[in-house]
């Protein structure tokens, strides 16, 4: 009998632990997944479609199976992966101290990296198309598999830097999926005009990427030729950098760079920007894009776009471990519903 | 960008009753052939209220319905959306286009529509289609009000598969610029003789003119002057700088690059690159424009560049101008396009 009521007991336990693989996740859980992204396929300069994703679950997240949460997508910045972001924040610690503090979220951080380091979260035929990879693929995809409060009120998005400029672009874009932004140094504010040498420069490449190279250099404006000018027709970069044979730059290549600034596009994403229970933006006063940080929060206020700027003493990433811990954590604590 | 404007200007001339200042351009009732009915609606648009001009709200829209729509009460029909030009309202664009004969010899044809024309004249003689605090979201309103009222008022086939957009030169920027923003309303597209496909420049001495105009005097102006006003207000409004409540292009002796910026995001030519996926997505996109048509040459460009970025489309140049042959054409060419692209369930 004794034996038997082990052997129940046994039983028990094991149907209990397979229905709570992880009886007690004490701590934040990041999941390293891949997402496939038909929006990306088939892009001109071979990235793949199967994304990296970090997914970060709460403390507590396997205990309560009937629970779900809000997200927070988070998109990184320009010349490195994912992992870079996931190491300097140290998710698992973040997300478990946001947990501690009752903001049980999921954290999620699609890999926005290409050919040329850095995607801008733009809709191209060189790059792929991930503007509508994160709007609509990955929040499908994570929906689908996590235990999400699939609803607007219960999205947020986030970057920093390039993924600044993808938070703001992507929201402008898409209030019908995410209800809260928040902005930190974002990059891509102002208008970025290609001047001959750059484009010398960029037209000279000869599409090798040296991934070793420093920051800088002829790589930033390549990437960013690629998400916003782009050129099927031209290899090996697939860019159209716009040298005439006159050494003006083609004015149509300028237009798009315009046309492609967070400035330039803002006018007609007013309406959209109002629906949005809550904006943030954030700079470093000795980051040299703090004044593109302003100038946008003027825009926004000229247009009676209400949202917070915060200048804080910093540089452009020096401070942006302990904000994610200090201000976009608890910003999107009080304003997505749960 | 001034030249092509007196040309277009010039061209248009022919239609107005007089040439004169400030003139919309008028036309007088079209027949409605035996077997059509036109209702005149007034759409509420939501997208439209709080516009800093004083646009109405409630727009007209002339719905022209086909010979078997009172007699066959079970059957749904494809709904055409027709966009109008600069300095001319709805009706008037209905008038000179006939579209009750248009409507009348498709369903001869065998391929029955509703057309529906919609008004978007504005303080300074057009809306451009576009989306600014201060003349109204007019994408929005014909992609999302007119398209939601004429579902709910008539028996449309109310999906994608069923809609199709089109228009004539503002009008035909209006086809590119709603069609890539909201590209899941409308299956096919097709513009006529567009305009405002480059973006718009300024040389000093222009943006200096522009500049300097009371607006008592630019409500009056020329149809060049008030087609640069109109696209002033359209794509880079300023709340706070009445009475235009738009930014001018010209700050501290020069020609302000963040106003041109501005502009240039919202030409259809510098749009297609970051659309390429809004544009692949329709059944059929088609454009056109007349051999002595000043727009000829921005018209090649777009369809051109879609090329480029291997987005199928049907392009036509044809004997005429930019007006002389318009209201054939949309009979002819463009409602059988929409009869091959649109789907009768």
């Amino acid at each position: 009998m004794a034996r038997r009521l082990a052997v129940l007991a046994a039983l028990i336990l094991a149907t209990f632990a397979q229905i709570h693989p992880a009886a007690a996740q004490e701590k934040a859980r990041v999941d390293l997944v891949k997402v496939h992204s038909p929006a990306i396929a088939s892009n001109l300069e071979g990235n793949p479609a199967d994304r990296t994703v970090y997914v970060v679950t709460p403390p507590g997240y396997d205990q309560h199976p009937d629970k779900r949460y809000p997200v927070v997508y988070f998109l990184h910045g320009y010349f490195v992966e994912p992992k870079a972001y996931a190491e300097l924040f140290d998710l698992e610690a973040a997300l478990t101290g946001a947990g501690a503090a009752g903001n049980d979220v999921i954290f999620v951080m699609p890999d926005g990296f290409s050919k040329h380091r850095g995607s801008f979260y733009s809709n191209s035929p060189t790059t792929g198309n991930y503007e509508d990879f994160v709007a609509h693929d990955l929040v499908a995809w994570v929906d689908a598999h996590y235990r999400t409060l699939a609803r607007r009120e219960s999205r947020g998005l986030a970057g920093h830097s390039m993924g600044g400029y993808g938070a703001m672009r992507v929201g402008m874009k898409h209030p019908e999926v995410f209800s809260s932004l928040y902005v930190m140094s974002a990059g891509g504010g102002s208008v970025k005009l290609i001047t001959r040498e750059m484009a010398e420069r960029a037209q000279a490449d000869d599409g090798t990427v040296d991934l070793s190279a420093p920051v800088g250099g002829v790589q930033g404006d390549l990437a960013q030729l690629a998400a916003w000018s782009p050129d099927p027709q031209r290899p090996p970069n697939f860019i159209n950098a716009g040298l005439l044979a006159d050494g003006a730059i083609d004015p149509v290549v300028q237009a798009r760079m315009a046309a492609n600034s967070l400035i330039g596009m803002l006018p007609q994403h007013i309406r959209e920007l109002q629906q949005y229970e809550a904006i943030m933006l954030d700079v470093g006063d000795k980051d040299g894009l703090a004044t593109d940080s302003r100038a946008m929060s003027s825009e926004l206020t000229r247009f009676g776009v209400v949202h917070k700027l915060e200048i804080y003493d910093g540089g452009h990433g020096d401070k942006v471990k302990d904000r994610l811990r200090s201000a976009v954590l608890p910003f999107f604590a009080a304003h997505l519903d749960r | 960008m001034l030249k092509k404007l007196a040309a277009l200007a010039a061209t248009f001339a022919v239609l107005a009753a007089t040439p004169a200042m400030a003139q919309n351009i008028t036309a007088p009732p079209a027949p409605v052939p035996a077997g059509i009915t036109v209702e005149t609606i007034k759409v509420h648009s939501p997208s439209l209220e709080g516009n800093l001009e004083g646009n109405s709200t409630e727009r007209e829209a002339l719905v022209v319905l086909p010979p078997s729509y009172g007699k066959d009460k079970k059957k749904r029909y494809r709904v055409v959306y027709y966009l109008h030009g600069f300095a001319i309202d709805g009706r008037n664009f209905y008038n000179f286009m006939k579209v009750p004969d248009a409507v009348n010899n498709s369903a001869k044809r065998g391929e029955e529509f509703i057309v529906v024309v919609p008004d978007t004249l504005t303080k300074l003689g057009g809306s451009m289609y576009s989306t600014s605090v201060t003349t109204g979201d007019f994408r929005a309103f014909v992609a999302k009000d007119l398209v939601a009222y004429v579902d709910s008022h008539y028996r449309t086939i109310a999906k994608r598969e069923g809609r199709g957009l089109a228009g004539h030169s503002m009008g035909g920027y209006g086809t590119w610029v709603i069609g890539m923003t909201y590209p899941q309303t409308f299956n096919a597209i097709y513009a006529q003789n567009a305009c405002c496909i480059s973006p718009r420049t300024e040389t000093e001495e222009s943006a200096k003119k522009l500049s300097s105009l009371p607006i008592e005097q630019g409500v009056k102006a020329d149809f060049g002057t008030r087609a640069g006003l109109s696209s002033i207000v359209a794509w880079s409004p300023n709340p706070q700088n009445p009475p235009y409540f738009a930014d001018f292009p010209y700050k501290g002796g020069k020609v302000d690059q963040l106003v041109i910026a501005k502009w240039a995001a919202n030409s259809p030519y510098a749009m297609v690159a970051s659309h390429v996926p809004a544009l692949k997505s329709f059944r059929a996109i088609g454009s056109d424009a007349g051999d002595k048509d000043g727009l000829l040459h921005d018209d090649t460009m777009i369809h051109e560049e879609l090329d480029r970025f291997g987005i199928a489309n049907q392009w036509a140049v044809y004997d005429g101008d930019h007006v002389n042959r318009i209201g054939q054409r949309f009979d002819e060419v463009v409602l059988p396009f929409m009869a091959k692209h649109l789907d009768k369930k």
